[in-house]
């Protein structure tokens, strides 16, 4: 689906996570803040994680060799 | 820049604002204020008296205002304790009473306490007469029943038929033994020939011997009957039912008698007077029946009334309890205060929170007005000369993680709280190990059933296992969360992957799949979507792939998560003024750390996106070793040479940046400060003469050049080394989810694949059996321990190094809440 797509679709998911956040739970500035640091958090590390996977596999150098008895 | 400093505070990332207070208090007010307080739970006393010390050398622990006052509650909860022994011994259920009960004065209480504590004494004193009265009777009346037997067959003792009953004549061991048959022929009746007996009871394991030493001691002219008691008797000393053995010994002569008495004694043996007239037996044995059944009644009647004295002791135990604990801790608290000179007040000295300050003047205002004391309460500011414990206000959920940070340190007054980051990037870097979305559901699982029940539990008496799961139950549910998440990008559950995100890019080359074996698959689409390609697994070169997957992911997290550590240094130093720190520190920090391992992972993201032949060992390498040669096919873009010898001199240029300007600059700081010396003097004078005179001050005017160089030389250095053993110790992430992937497989294909293969059901719900304990043990327990483990390691010591203090000291208010969960 391209990665710029998935990308742009990982932000929107960020940023619906921390509006619910401000939704559910608004519990005063200091509050809201910290729970804005974790969605963000939260969503830069899964992005990273998706990303290096799908990096890697992009230009792989090697394919898979089935073994026998498959 | 102007969006940051706009952003609200946000409490967690820094401790409260501490203050230094000054109590002072009447006395007749004083345990009452310290009462309320206690209950408020927000401020921190400080032992005025041990400051002190050098200065009141004669107020030895032992001569502390309220000694005695402590004493008696330590006597009261002594008695305390006794009476909840008691109850338990006589295994009653302590209900409390719900209702609340008014305070009880605590003189009332202790006279109380004295009074139930002499009655239970004596109950149990009588008590313990009556059942030994009780035991004997008992015993004589079996020894009765019994030696009756042997002395109405005795009777007609002419041959030897006593040998049909159970008495024991002894096998030609002992040479006598012939002669004792002889003479059980020989002698007439019993009476007229100066037999004697003497008739008792004794333990079951005990009789053999003592049947040997009586004939050893008579030299066996004794004849021996023994026969068990149907009825277990307790024994007096061990409190526990013994079995018994009654025993009848015929003799003659005097000398006999006293041995046998003698060894009856030693023995334990008691021995009870049997007339041999059958009436009188029958008429003892009536009176002993009676005074049996009477003692009975009255022991009954005795248990009754000391369960129920108990038993109303008991409504009240855990109140009184709770109201000792206080009174005790009001009184140690009430020790660590000071009279001051008039002796009519108590000064006390401690820390609070800032936001705290109204509702303990309210408290103390409260105290004023219920103790009907004429003077206020004096509470004020003061300015301290040591350093404020950090306070951290959490909620059940944020309460673990900072637990998990205080483990390793506490941070010091406010600096940066790495537990804000720690709440989403520890349980992510467990995931990154544990990665399988299967194993993940069942921690989920595990986790919400923790969480559901946690009303229940908490209220509960855990072990210390179930405790610690217990308190780390929010943990859990986001390491199971992240573990699914990562489970599903690894494409692994159970270890077998599946096709949800849609076909896999690779097929075979030719509609034969003839060099599927040989060649492998081609790729001939855009990269699967979401995760790792289903088609990896179970090929042959699937570890090959993984493992330099795995391993550049995790060189990109390590330089990730210490880019963020650095960072954090830079808004600490932003908070402490140190301009200092962010241009001799953090500036060159991050220009060595990025030029090389942010270059690396620079040179990863672009051999990613290229699919360059390059080797990125030998780029590193040759990096350092020969800069100015041709990259050859070892270039992945355009510049590389030119940019590589830059990012070089910039490393290079770092590490004496680091090192050198900073102590020389703090010298030079410290004589312009300290230029005036004759003023320091008039400085001191304005401290409260109260406060500790002194040492802090008398350090700040001596600036030891070598210690502080050597210092920053260590720190350098540890830095310098460290960048490259901490990133290489973020391959972890690395290593263990491999292990984990591994076992999994094995598991899989070795266990349940090899059953399954049988046709036969009992095979196929073993191999079942076995996998489910394998995965229960092995991988959930056993591997999320490790995992635990290691993402903690890599926080604690990969990340916090890189800014974390964590040398300051918890804020640890004088509470009851807290002094309750001390105790249990």
């Amino acid at each position: 689906m391209g990665f710029v797509l998935t990308t742009l679709i990982f932000a929107a998911i960020g940023i619906i996570a921390s509006l619910c956040a401000r939704i559910c739970c608004n519990k005063g500035p200091s509050a809201n803040l910290f729970h804005l640091t974790l969605v963000i958090t939260a969503t830069v590390c899964c992005w990273l994680m998706w990303a290096i996977v799908y990096l890697a596999q992009m230009n792989p150098l090697i394919v898979p060799i089935l073994s026998e008895g498959e | 820049m102007e969006l940051l400093k706009n952003l609200p505070e946000m409490d967690l990332m820094r401790s409260e604002k501490m203050t230094f207070v000054q109590l002072i208090i009447p006395v007749e007010s004083a345990h009452r204020a310290v009462s309320y307080l206690g209950e408020l739970g927000l401020l921190q006393f400080r032992d005025v008296l041990n400051v002190f010390m050098e200065l009141n050398d004669d107020k030895s622990p032992f001569q502390r205002t309220f000694v005695n006052q402590v004493k008696r509650c330590a006597e009261m909860s002594r008695k305390l304790r006794f009476f909840k022994d008691q109850i338990h011994k006589a295994g009653l259920q302590s209900s409390a009473l719900p209702t609340l009960q008014p305070d009880v004065d605590l003189e009332a209480l202790e006279t109380q306490l004295a009074e139930h504590e002499h009655e239970l004494n004596e109950m149990n004193a009588n008590s313990e007469k009556l059942q030994q009265t009780y035991n004997e009777l008992l015993e004589f009346k079996i020894v009765l029943q019994k030696a009756g037997v042997f002395l109405v067959s005795g009777k007609s003792y002419d041959t030897a038929e006593g040998t049909e009953l159970d008495d024991n004549v002894y096998p030609s061991d002992y040479p006598e033994s012939a002669s004792l048959l002889e003479q059980a022929t020989q002698s007439g009746p019993p009476n007229s020939s100066g037999l004697r007996f003497i008739s008792g009871i004794i333990p079951k394991s005990k009789i053999l011997l003592f049947e040997r030493m009586l004939f050893r001691a008579t030299r066996g002219n004794l004849l021996f009957n023994q026969a068990p008691a149907d009825e277990l008797i307790m024994d007096p000393v061990s409190s526990e039912m013994v079995e018994k053995t009654v025993f009848v010994v015929f003799f003659s002569g005097e000398q006999a008698k006293t041995k046998i008495l003698k060894i009856c004694e030693a023995f334990g043996a008691n021995c009870y007077p049997v007339p041999e007239d059958l009436t009188k037996q029958t008429q003892i044995t009536q009176e002993v029946l009676s005074r049996l059944s009477e003692l009975e009644t009255t022991l009954d009647v005795g248990i009754r009334h000391r369960n129920a004295a108990l038993h109303s002791i008991g409504f009240h135990l855990t109140l009184w309890m709770n109201m000792v604990k206080r009174e005790k801790a009001v009184f140690d608290t009430l020790n660590m205060l000071n009279f001051d000179v008039t002796k009519k007040c108590l000064v006390g000295e401690g820390w609070c929170p800032i936001f705290a300050k109204p509702q303990i003047q309210e408290a103390l205002q409260r105290a004023t007005f219920d103790s009907n004391s004429q003077v206020g309460i004096i509470f004020h500011v003061m300015d301290a000369v040591e350093s404020p414990p950090t306070y951290f206000r959490t909620n059940a959920f944020t309460n673990a993680y900072q637990e998990i940070v205080d483990a390793y340190g506490v941070a010091k007054y406010q600096e940066a709280n790495p537990a804000v980051y720690t709440v989403i990037t520890f349980p992510f870097l467990f995931a990154v190990m544990f990665g399988d979305w299967g194993h993940g559901i069942c921690l989920l699982i595990g986790a919400l059933i923790l969480i559901a029940r946690e009303g229940k539990l908490s209220s509960q008496k855990l072990g210390s296992f179930m405790e610690m799961l217990f308190g780390g139950r929010y943990v859990l549910l986001l390491m199971s969360l992240f573990s699914i998440y990562c489970g599903l990008i690894y494409n692994e559950f159970f270890s077998v992957p599946y096709h949800i995100f849609g076909d896999s890019a690779y097929k075979c080359r030719d509609d034969s799949c003839s060099d599927a074996y040989t060649v492998g698959l081609i790729k001939y689409r855009d990269a699967y979507p979401f995760g790792v390609d289903p088609s990896w697994r179970g090929s042959r070169s699937e570890l090959p792939f993984l493992n330099s997957l795995k391993m550049k992911m995790s060189i990109l997290f390590g330089v990730a998560q210490m880019n963020l550590g650095i960072m954090l240094s830079y808004f600490n130093s932003i908070f402490f003024n140190n301009s200092l720190d962010i241009r001799y520190q953090f500036v060159p920090q991050m220009i060595f750390l990025n030029s090389l391992f942010g270059y690396l992972s620079l040179l990863i993201i672009i051999k990613w996106c290229t699919g360059s032949q390059a080797d990125l060992y030998h780029v590193m390498i040759y990096m350092f070793l020969s800069p100015f040669d041709d990259l050859g096919e070892n270039e992945l873009f355009w510049g590389q040479r030119p940019l590589q010898i830059l990012l070089l001199l910039s490393a290079l240029v770092a590490v004496p940046w680091m090192l050198f300007p900073k102590p020389f600059i703090l010298r030079k700081l410290h004589t312009e400060r300290f230029q005036g010396r004759a003023y320091g003097i008039l400085r001191s004078s304005e401290i409260d003469t109260d406060s500790d005179p002194g040492s802090p001050r008398q350090h700040e005017d001596e600036f030891n050049f070598s210690e502080v160089f050597v210092h920053q030389m260590i720190h350098s250095i540890e830095f310098v080394l460290g960048s490259v053993s901490n990133t290489a110790s973020y391959l972890r992430l690395w290593a263990l989810s491999l292990a984990h992937s591994e076992l999994s497989t094995v598991f899989y294909e070795k266990v349940l694949l090899l059953a399954w293969g049988y046709n036969n059901i009992l095979i196929r719900m073993v191999g079942l059996a076995v996998f489910a304990f394998a995965t229960a043990f092995i991988l959930l327990m056993m591997e999320t321990l490790s995992a635990f483990l290691h993402a903690l390691r890599l926080h604690w010591v990969e990340f916090q190094n890189k800014f974390y203090g964590g040398d300051g000291y918890k804020f640890k208010p004088f509470s009851f809440a807290a002094i309750a969960d001390d105790e249990d």
